[in-house]
């Protein structure tokens, strides 16, 4: 399956999913007009992508901002990995927080608090 | 209207505002907006936590405006979103966020409720609130995600102020204050 990729803006993060290594990075701000139709494909791919291949998955996440409608759609996302995880799959995720915002690890842990896969919580070595 | 803007901007300092905008708000234009009041709020030297804290705040009461005004109000005259208007300022060492916009006066009982709602919670309630919404289901007509309002009152040292003025038989106007 193809790789999904896309270039980052003001308000929206960029993108990096590859289906034959397995490796999903999201880096950048997200605060999109309408959140729901920016990760809908975003989703779709995770979900074609855990249905069709065995690979495991490694999701890298770099956001320093992220709104509360995209705080939503992430947790869709790791709901759809905690699944695949729960049935067996190899998923790690990292977390790199921005360490000069207090608030940031805070928001790292809340997503941490609610799955149980393998999530680590790193300060961000680019911050 | 007399062309001489001094009174006007003379209030606008005697309430604090760094920024401020009245009209129609729009995506790119909440997105500049924001980016204007980082880059001034960097250039006071405001630590990073407070900065992202009055830009959340911001971005979340800008959203809500703009998201109300044209899903639920898309059938309405231009002029009630037109009427909407954000202020950002700063008062005894404080920031705030201030968002006004219209809202139909059969919408103002739910929001009140809500609002009073998170007044009475402390920081551990809210977490708890916005937790419970987090694992609910998106409304179907709404472009957000109902954690506005709850994480602009975790990210407040103050209980969120409000007020309702009614204007016409459809609207009331909406003030909001959020005291980072």
């Amino acid at each position: 399956m193809e790789n999904l990729e896309l270039a980052g803006t003001t308000s929206t993060p960029s993108v990096r999913f590859q289906s034959e290594s397995g490796l999903l990075e999201l880096n950048g701000e997200s605060y999109p007009e309408n959140s729901f139709d920016f990760y809908k494909p975003l989703l779709d791919w995770v979900r074609e992508f855990l249905e069709t291949s065995t690979v495991a998955v490694r999701f890298k996440i770099g956001l320093t901002y992220m709104n509360t409608s995209s705080i939503k759609s992430m947790m869709d996302l790791l709901d759809l990995l905690e699944d695949a995880h729960g049935a067996g799959r190899e998923v790690t995720v990292t977390w790199y927080y921005d360490e000069e915002n207090d608030r940031a690890l805070e928001m790292a842990e809340e997503f941490r608090e609610e799955v149980t896969l393998p999530f680590f919580v790193l300060p961000n070595p680019t911050a | 209207m007399s062309v001489n803007l001094f009174s006007l901007r003379e209030r606008l300092g005697e309430a604090g505002a760094l920024i401020a905008f009245s009209g129609s708000f729009s995506h790119s234009l909440i997105e500049e907006l924001g980016l204007a009041v980082r880059k001034y709020l960097e250039s006071e030297s405001v630590q990073r936590t407070a900065m992202m804290d009055v830009f959340s705040v911001y971005v979340e009461a800008s959203q809500n405006v703009r998201n109300y005004t044209a899903l639920k109000l898309k059938e309405a005259e231009l002029s009630i979103s037109a009427s909407s208007i954000i202020v950002i300022a700063k008062r005894d060492e404080h920031y705030e966020v201030n968002a006004g916009n219209m809202v139909e006066h059969e919408d103002v009982a739910d929001l009140r409720a809500r609002l009073e709602e998170l007044r009475a919670l402390d920081k551990a309630g809210l977490k708890v609130l916005y937790k419970e919404q987090l694992r609910k289901d998106r409304s179907p007509d709404s472009h957000g995600a109902g954690l506005g309002l709850i994480d602009m009152a975790r990210r407040s040292s103050a209980p969120l102020e409000f007020e309702f003025s009614p204007v016409s038989e459809r609207y009331s106007f909406f003030s909001l204050r959020v005291i980072v």
